[in-house]
């Protein structure tokens, strides 16, 4: 019985190399050269709704501006070891530009432009750099001050929750941002922070925002990759949201939305492809600012004032005219210590050693 | 200032729990028919994804619960062959069906990272959930949670007071005798098997349909391996699964909650909780729940010996 | 839970010809490339590109081959962390776990004695890697030798502990305060790091891998060690009766199982990184579970196994570049794989 169950396996392993030697002999016709090739390394998937997704729409945007850009993106490339064979896969197949959309691909990514110095790199986030290694960042504060100044005027218990992947310094300035934005406006608020731990849970996440909500907050906040669990979970118990990283979120909260910050590449890869193209591209360390196109502020929801518009949008000529700075001093953290003097302001240079959180904000960054 | 943390601890534990109590019930029934499955977490993670496609595509989360059940049950009935007419080792082989969960459901989910679903709502019951205080806390959830308790009560009702519950616990006793005595032994290992992967898959449905209400590759984060151990704990007995999915679940909770309240503890070690939790349970009263297995898991019946 | 160990596929005796093993697995595993192609075409791709661009892109070019290698040494190491304790019919799935404190010791050694030179502290964070990984086992060696609890259950919930622990180290205590608040360590100093070959990224490693299985091999069958642990594995109860110390042996052998995880740690960490991360490993403790069953135990199988499953996990990210399937595919590859070995060979005993 055994042997006649096994006699067919080996034939069909047989037939199998067969197969595969047949087809590894007719080796695929070229396609069309491209002027360029970008190949693009994505932490998620391209439709979480939120920071991969807006990478993804950005290259979308750059690819429709740039017909003759041909593009190879590849999702849910870990971290690990491995990110480096996927840049090197790409390099292989002919890329010229790495777009390596993730923080924790900084190291992997500096390693693969040091054995290519023809390619150039993109890394968002990145505090390192390299001669064809080019960092950018939009700086966010600002924005996130402005929908602290909406949510702070909405907020009906004056308690906001805030969902946050990791105690990373630049996330840390947005809460602080959005926090003083809307203590600028309603002294009373307070904010409560709670770390996930991990980018990506949307179980934790669904239970994080409700202890938040539990606590009595009825704003969201958000720092994850995929915004959509915590503004889903806000909008069924009532509450109110304010997104990140991606426009297309505000669909999920219909009734809650106050508004958000989300990330537009498009005009930033656009140029970047085309200065490869035309020999001008340069290292350098871009950051964003609420005036560039990399960010763009979400509509405002139905819950928001008129006067709370007007509020925000004075406050943003504000800031655009550089009458104004986010963290402007006195700022305490939540220890009581102070952290930036009267006068004074902390610099959007120095976000990267922001490592506190202001006073009302109960959260611990460790 | 107590209330509020009381409650939001009790609810958090019962979000947390619920997926959990159903993958514990799961791997009860198995384990009782003599079947140790440690690809409890692909089982859910299939669960998931059919559960949350199928919800996207017909916009309708009940029958989305239905096929997830239907997914894990044909899922789980396949790890039975391997095991059962194969006669495979059952750990690896569990294992093995992990590494297939989570490679199919990716695949099976690319096109719904994303996508927005009505999802299960949550039903208040009309009077009792306008009590003060009980009221949001108990009376306010999806039917999966509401269902969960009850489920457990059937799993063991089913197990110890019918006879196919009987011929089940025989056949994981001592499936010699049990053939001896008339029984097919295989037939009631299928069984069990396909009725646990209905509820592994209900597992996986709660997380992606009721609680998160989204798709994520791998969401279930490691919450079938935690139910293996909770087998363990509850005894094999699945009033006692109920318990300990409320404390597990709780102490998942129990971090979140602790950060909200600004505990000034670091929340990765509070993040160990559980595992720790469980860990001690086992160690100290081991002894004790390991004569409480059932008497043949893991061998697989062979026909007369 | 004492049974399912027993109820093996037969883990050949050590005179079972190797190479009619070698034909047997080849048929094998071509039957798993059948299935699996049927699983490709049922979600309408095309398996034989699938399988082309996975061997292309690993066997057709030096680096490729060379990033095979880098992915073997983990996955050797893992293996033979499993394929030790198996012996006796211990379940170490504590992979993960052992390799992340295996990584986690060594880095200890790395930030605090960076000024030591290579030669010194190459091989004192080796130790430390090994001895991480080896207490990390120990734990549930102990738990299982006193009857408490059983080391399947106690190796799978330590890995989440171990992966916390890391995570609590790198955000805390040690973080890199030049990174921004980003959570990894330090960068090791020079001296620290595992050197590797010919400029890629093959290391030192690979020597430690190589020497696993070949200890691993010499113990099993020409020691008197591997006898005892063959006797236990065959009849717990009379190598018992007849003197042998089963308690110890569990204890030694998760131990020492442990601490091949944690080197594996130890090198990935040193060799690739340079550095303490969140995310060290794909779930190679997992994969090392795999090819530990795949090859039942056999050294050669074992090299043999990994060497593919490499080329499996290292070729499936191209998939995602030229068929537009997610990476995470292969995982049904290699669970095929298994099921096909696990539905020939397994036996109920």
């Amino acid at each position: 019985m055994r042997r006649e169950r096994g006699a067919w396996v080996r034939p069909l392993g047989i037939l199998a190399s067969l197969i595969l030697v047949l087809n590894f002999g007719f080796p695929e016709a070229a396609p069309a050269q491209a002027k360029l090739k970008v190949g693009v390394l994505h932490i998620g998937s391209m439709t979480d709704g939120g920071y991969n997704q807006a990478h993804a729409e950005g290259i979308a945007v750059m690819k429709k501006n740039l017909p003759e850009v041909e593009v190879i993106e590849v999702e849910n490339v870990p971290e690990t070891a491995d990110s480096e064979r996927v840049m090197e896969s790409m390099i292989k197949q002919g890329a010229k530009l790495i777009v390596a959309a993730s923080f924790g691909y900084l190291d992997p990514t500096l390693r693969v432009a040091k054995k290519y110095p023809d390619v150039k790199f993109v890394h968002p986030a990145g505090y390192k750099r390299a001669p064809n290694l080019t960092t950018y960042w939009a700086s966010t504060p600002e924005a996130f001050y402005l929908m602290g100044i909406a949510a702070g005027t909405t907020t009906k218990t004056n308690k906001m929750g805030f969902v946050c992947a990791l105690p990373v310094s630049f996330f840390l300035a947005n809460v602080n941002a959005l926090h003083l934005g809307a203590r600028s406006v309603n002294p009373k608020v307070e904010t409560r922070i709670v770390f996930t731990g991990t980018f990506l849970d949307p179980g934790k996440e669904a239970t994080a925002t409700n202890a938040l909500l539990d606590q009595g907050s009825d704003v969201m906040g958000m720092i994850v990759d995929s915004p959509i669990t915590v503004v889903q979970t806000a909008e069924k118990r009532g509450a109110y949201s304010v997104g990140y990283h991606y426009l297309g979120v505000q669909k999920f909260a219909p009734k809650g939305w106050i508004g958000g910050v989300a990330f537009t590449w498009g005009g930033l890869y656009t140029r970047f492809a085309k200065q490869v193209m035309d020999g001008t591209w340069m290292s350098e360390n871009i950051l964003g600012s609420l005036a560039s196109d990399m960010i763009t502020l979400a509509p405002f929801g139905p819950a928001v004032s008129p006067e709370a518009i007007k509020m925000v949008n004075d406050v943003k000529k504000s800031f655009l005219d550089g009458k104004k700075e986010v963290f402007a001093g006195p700022i305490k953290d939540n220890k009581g210590a102070e952290r930036v003097k009267a006068g004074e302001h902390w610099s959007t240079d120095n976000l990267g050693k922001m490592d506190w959180l202001a006073e009302g904000i109960i959260g611990q960054t460790k | 200032m107590i209330e509020p943390i009381l409650t939001g601890l009790l609810v958090g534990s019962i979000h947390s729990g619920t997926p959990l109590l159903y993958a514990t019930l799961s791997e009860v029934v198995g384990e009782r028919a003599g079947i140790v499955n440690l690809g409890l977490e692909g089982v859910m993670l299939v669960g998931a994804v059919v559960g949350f496609a199928t919800t996207a595509l017909t916009g309708n989360a009940v029958l989305g619960v239905l096929a997830a059940a239907l997914a894990g049950g044909l899922f789980n009935l396949f790890f039975g062959f391997l095991v059962i007419t194969r006669r495979a080792n059952q750990l690896a082989s569990g294992l093995a069906m992990m590494f297939c969960g989570v490679g199919l459901s990716a695949l099976l989910g690319v096109s719904f990272v994303g996508s927005k679903i009505k999802g299960l709502d949550e039903v208040g019951i009309p009077v009792l959930s306008d009590i003060p205080l009980a009221g949001p806390m108990f009376f306010n959830y999806d039917i999966l949670v509401y269902l969960a308790g009850p489920i457990a009560v059937l799993v063991y009702w089913v197990l110890f007071f019918t006879r196919w519950g009987l011929s089940l616990r025989a056949v994981g006793e001592n499936p010699t005798a049990a053939f001896a005595a008339g029984k097919n032994p295989h037939l009631r290992q299928y069984q069990a098997l396909f009725l646990a992967g209905i509820m592994g898959g209900i597992a996986g449905a709660h997380l992606s349909i009721a609680l998160a209400k989204t798709w994520q590759e791998w969401m279930t984060a490691g919450r079938g391996f935690i139910a293996v151990a909770l087998v363990i704990f509850s005894k094999w007995h699945p009033l006692r699964a109920i318990f300990g999915s409320l404390l597990f679940g709780g102490a998942i909770a129990l971090q979140l909650q602790m950060q909200a309240w600004g505990v000034p503890i670091s929340p990765f070690l509070l993040d160990m909780l559980p595992y720790l939790l469980s860990l001690g349970v086992l160690a100290v009263w081991g002894g004790a729940r390991r004569l409480a297995a059932p008497g043949s898991l893991g061998r697989v019946f062979q026909g007369t010996e | 839970m004492r049974e399912a160990r027993k109820s093996a596929g037969s883990f050949p005796a050590q005179g079972d010809g190797w190479l009619s093993a070698m034909v047997r697995f080849g048929g094998l595993f071509l039957f798993a490339l059948g299935a699996f192609a049927l699983v490709l075409l049922v979600f309408g791709k095309n398996p034989i590109k699938a399988y082309v661009d996975i061997f292309a892109n690993t066997l057709g070019s030096a680096y490729g081959f060379s990033e095979v290698l880098v992915k073997m040494i983990p996955l050797t190491l893992a293996a033979v962390a499993v394929a030790l304790p198996a012996r006796i019919w211990l379940i170490n799935v504590g992979g993960e776990g052992q390799f992340h404190i295996g990584a986690l010791l060594a880095a200890w050694g790395a930030l605090n004695f960076g000024n030591l030179p290579a030669w010194v502290l190459i091989p004192w964070i080796s130790f430390l890697g090994f001895l991480g990984g080896g207490l990390w086992g120990l734990i549930s060696g102990f738990l299982r030798a006193r009857g408490w609890v059983s080391e399947t259950i106690s190796t799978l919930l330590l890995n989440y502990v171990a992966i916390l622990l890391l995570s609590f180290f790198i955000f805390g205590p040690w973080k890199d305060p030049e990174s921004a608040n980003y959570p990894q360590s330090a960068p090791f100093a020079d001296a620290a790091v595992l050197p590797s070959f010919f400029g890629t990224r093959v290391h030192m490693g690979l020597f430690y891998s190589l020497t696993a299985l070949v200890f691993y091999h010499l113990i099993l069958s020409r020691t008197r060690w591997g006898l005892e642990m063959r006797a236990i594995g065959a009849n717990a109860e009379a190598a018992r009766r007849n003197g042998i110390s089963i308690g110890r042996y569990i204890m030694i052998l998760m131990f020492i199982g442990g601490g091949l995880a944690g080197l594996a740690g130890m090198a990935e960490v040193s060799a690739i990184h340079g550095q303490l991360r969140p995310s060290l490993s794909p779930g190679y403790g997992y994969i090392g579970f795999l090819i530990s069953w795949m090859a039942m135990g056999n050294a050669v199988g074992m090299m043999a196994a990994a060497f593919l499953l490499a080329i499996i996990t290292a070729g499936g990210d191209i998939l995602q570049m030229t068929l537009r399937i997610p990476g995470s595919v292969v995982n049904i590859l290699m669970a095929i794989i298994l099921f096909v070995i696990l539905a020939r060979k397994g036996g109920g005993r």
